[in-house]
């Protein structure tokens, strides 16, 4: 176990590392540059651009730039520098004497657009959409199992074709489409029952993250959870019913290849109850694949969101991504998508690892 | 026939696994010419098991609707895009459906909002098809080698896929569209065709991995056909079944994908009307009650994605050797 758990966290390096290649090629073929928003304003003279251009670095040949956003080379010596001036190597932590700059250092750069630390604004930004993500991943799974589980016991009943009609209407739907259409009906002109938009009512309650609504939450915590909680209906359910309809087909599917499995027949056969048998020997199985589809699905808790945040203006990574994209916030946007990344390669580590901890049978 | 009742992509195959073995070889067609009957190749074959498919033929019949209403929709529409009429009022926020525009007017310019949806029909199936042409052929190239070639070859473009898969897809399709596209329809397809392969580049290469063995392949190689001949003629021929499935539930997650990004305005210029790019400003008059503007185009999307999806189970059950009952 211990041995496959390293073995999968070694091949995992070479494709962070290739991660880290592409993201940092993408932004770097876009045209203009990080400097290109400075090109169009007058206040900016040419002299001042040449110094802003020295000052990140960008007269740098591209390896050195990538070595130093990434954390090799020390930023305060000309070329590739992997060794300080005080013999250390640079990617060393900064507690044994290494270098502070590059993303191996925790140092994502400032945002271009309001000058703060972009770790610390995806920091912030995290907690929302975890909030948000979360709590939709675990109702749609839940849903989804319960959902996909009847479907199969009952196949071709007017359940299972109505589920089925569902999902296929559910899996067409744009998110945004949904989303804008449940503003309409629930925060429309019409029936103005559910709030369309933020974390919290602007009258009532502090701005969710800011230091008076940890206050407002420690005083009054069953008032600002009740307002987070009204605020999360509609993009939660938003988000519910666009997901759940693959997931519960694909729990439909594992469960009627498992109900045909032959040790299932030979349960009936030797006269075990047919609950016993559906639950215990069929449902647990079918549970194995749908455990890695799962696994697959954490990274939506940072990432899925980007469209439903939009709609819903949640304060979340898909708003702050958006928000990067349109202001060429290059900084950001290079902290967000690595984070993601890495995100991504560490939930199918999980996925990968928590199959062959459910399934004996993996040889691993 | 009881397949009628498939399923969403990802699941049949688990379910079909265990359906399909017992009726695998018997489809009919060796008898055929022993009767005397006339023989039907492989695609007619498989137009006769489509047939039967009640909503993919459903699904085929929306898609040619509208095709048919994207190529001729805007030469028959009443009101031309280019020309953008005077509005009752400077501030209004549209007009509920109506005999005259029967999918209502939006806010601001006042424009008829089928007329949008039927000029977006164009751009938008454009980008759905051919980006998935584009995603098709680098993937089926890439796949072909990697299970060809195999070792080192196969190695490294297998590892470029895993981190492609590992990149945050939309994420990277809103930048890149932000960044290079510059609102270009082709530079759009470009991009999601570029973003788009690695599904298909994995399964091409499990094909030919497996084909490869077969010995038909190793009779060809015995009498001395070039390794070209063998990719195209013996091996690539078929492989070309799941391909298609697969090709088609491209195109229903391209035309999604770009409504997103021209949605958020990252995407085609609005010069070129998508089922996206109407919308853009449309969220901000639904406190004023104009739901038309949003809702008609989002239909056409589902109705659209819905179509695009049937035709894809029914062409699974048509070529897909496996289900072949």
């Amino acid at each position: 176990m211990t041995k496959f758990v390293i073995r999968r966290v070694i091949q995992a390096v070479p494709v962070l590392l290739g991660i880290t290649i592409v993201v940092y090629a993408i932004l770097l073929s876009a045209p203009g540059g990080p400097i290109a928003k400075y090109a169009q304003n007058p206040r900016i003279t040419e002299s001042q651009r040449n110094e802003i251009i020295k000052a990140w670095g960008l007269d740098q040949p591209i390896p050195v730039q990538y070595c130093r956003w990434m954390g090799f080379c020390d930023k305060e010596q000309d070329g590739l520098a992997l060794v300080q001036a005080n013999g250390v190597p640079n990617v060393f932590p900064a507690a044994l004497g290494g270098g502070t700059n590059g993303v191996l250092h925790g140092d994502f750069g400032h945002s271009l657009e309001t000058g703060d630390s972009v770790a610390g604004r995806i920091g912030k930004a995290a907690l929302p959409t975890a909030i948000l993500a979360g709590l939709a991943l675990l109702i749609w799974v839940s849903l989804s199992v319960l959902i996909g589980t009847l479907a199969a016991i009952k196949r071709y009943t007017f359940f299972d074709n109505l589920t089925t009609v569902f999902s296929y209407v559910g899996f067409a739907m744009p998110t945004f489409w949904l989303g804008i259409m449940l503003i309409y009906a629930f925060s429309g002109p019409g029936l103005d029952i559910l709030p369309a938009s933020g974390m919290t009512t602007i009258r009532s309650s502090p701005a969710f993250g800011s230091d008076k609504y940890w206050d407002f939450l420690f005083n009054n915590p069953l008032k600002a959870l009740g307002d987070l909680g009204w605020h999360l209906v509609l993009p939660v359910f938003t988000l519910v019913v666009v997901n759940i309809a693959g997931d519960s087909r694909f729990v439909r599917a594992s469960m009627i290849e498992s109900l045909s499995q032959d040790y299932v027949r030979t349960a009936r056969a030797k006269g075990l109850p047919g609950r016993s048998v559906t639950f215990k020997h069929a449902f647990r199985n079918a549970m194995l694949p749908f455990v890695t589809n799962v696994g697959l699905e954490i990274p939506f808790l940072f990432t899925g969101a980007i469209v439903t945040e939009t709609i819903f203006s949640w304060p979340g990574i898909g708003r702050l991504t958006i928000d990067a994209t349109r202001d060429y916030d290059y900084p950001m946007l290079m902290g967000v998508l690595l984070v993601t990344s890495v995100l991504v390669v560490l939930a199918n580590l999980i996925a990968d690892v928590a199959y062959a901890v459910v399934d004996p049978r993996i040889k691993l | 026939m009881e397949r009628i009742h498939t399923t969403l992509p990802e699941s049949v195959q688990v379910a079909d696994a265990v359906q399909a073995p017992a009726a695998a070889d018997e489809s009919g067609t060796v008898v055929d010419y022993e009767v005397g009957l006339v023989s039907l190749n492989q695609w007619q074959l498989a137009w006769r098991k489509f047939k039967k498919h009640r909503l993919a033929l459903i699904g085929l019949g929306m898609l040619a609707v509208l095709i048919l209403a994207a190529v001729v929709g805007p030469i028959l529409a009443p009101y031309d895009f280019y020309t953008i009429p005077k509005p009752d009022q400077f501030v209004t926020i549209g007009r509920p459906p109506s005999l005259a525009h029967p999918f209502g007017e939006t806010a601001r310019l006042q424009r008829d909002v089928l007329e949008l949806v039927v000029n977006g029909a164009r751009t938008s199936l454009f980008i759905g098809f051919s980006s998935m042409f584009i995603g098709v052929f680098i993937g089926t190239v890439v796949g072909a080698i990697s299970g060809f070639m195999g070792g080192f070859i196969d190695n490294l473009l297998m590892r470029i896929v895993d981190v492609m898969l590992s990149l945050p897809l939309l994420f990277i399709i809103l930048v890149a569209s932000r960044f290079f596209a510059n609102g270009s329809v082709v530079l759009i397809i470009v991009i999601f065709g570029l973003f788009s392969w690695m599904g298909i580049s994995r399964l091409v290469r499990s094909l030919f991995l497996s084909i490869r063995e077969r010995e038909f392949v190793e009779a060809a190689r015995a009498v001395g056909v070039t390794d070209q001949r063998i990719i195209f003629r013996h091996i690539l021929p078929n492989a070309i079944s799941p391909i298609v499935v697969a090709a088609s539930l491209l195109i229903a997650g391209n035309i999604i994908t770009e409504a997103f990004v021209s949605f958020l305005g990252f995407g085609v210029n609005p010069i070129n009307p998508t089922w996206g790019n109407i919308l853009t400003s449309a969220q901000e008059f639904l406190n004023q009650g104009n739901w038309w503007w949003p809702f008609f185009p989002g239909l056409v999307i589902i109705l659209t994605v819905l179509a695009v999806n049937f035709v894809g189970d029914g062409l699974r059950d048509a070529l897909d050797p496996k289900t072949r009952a």
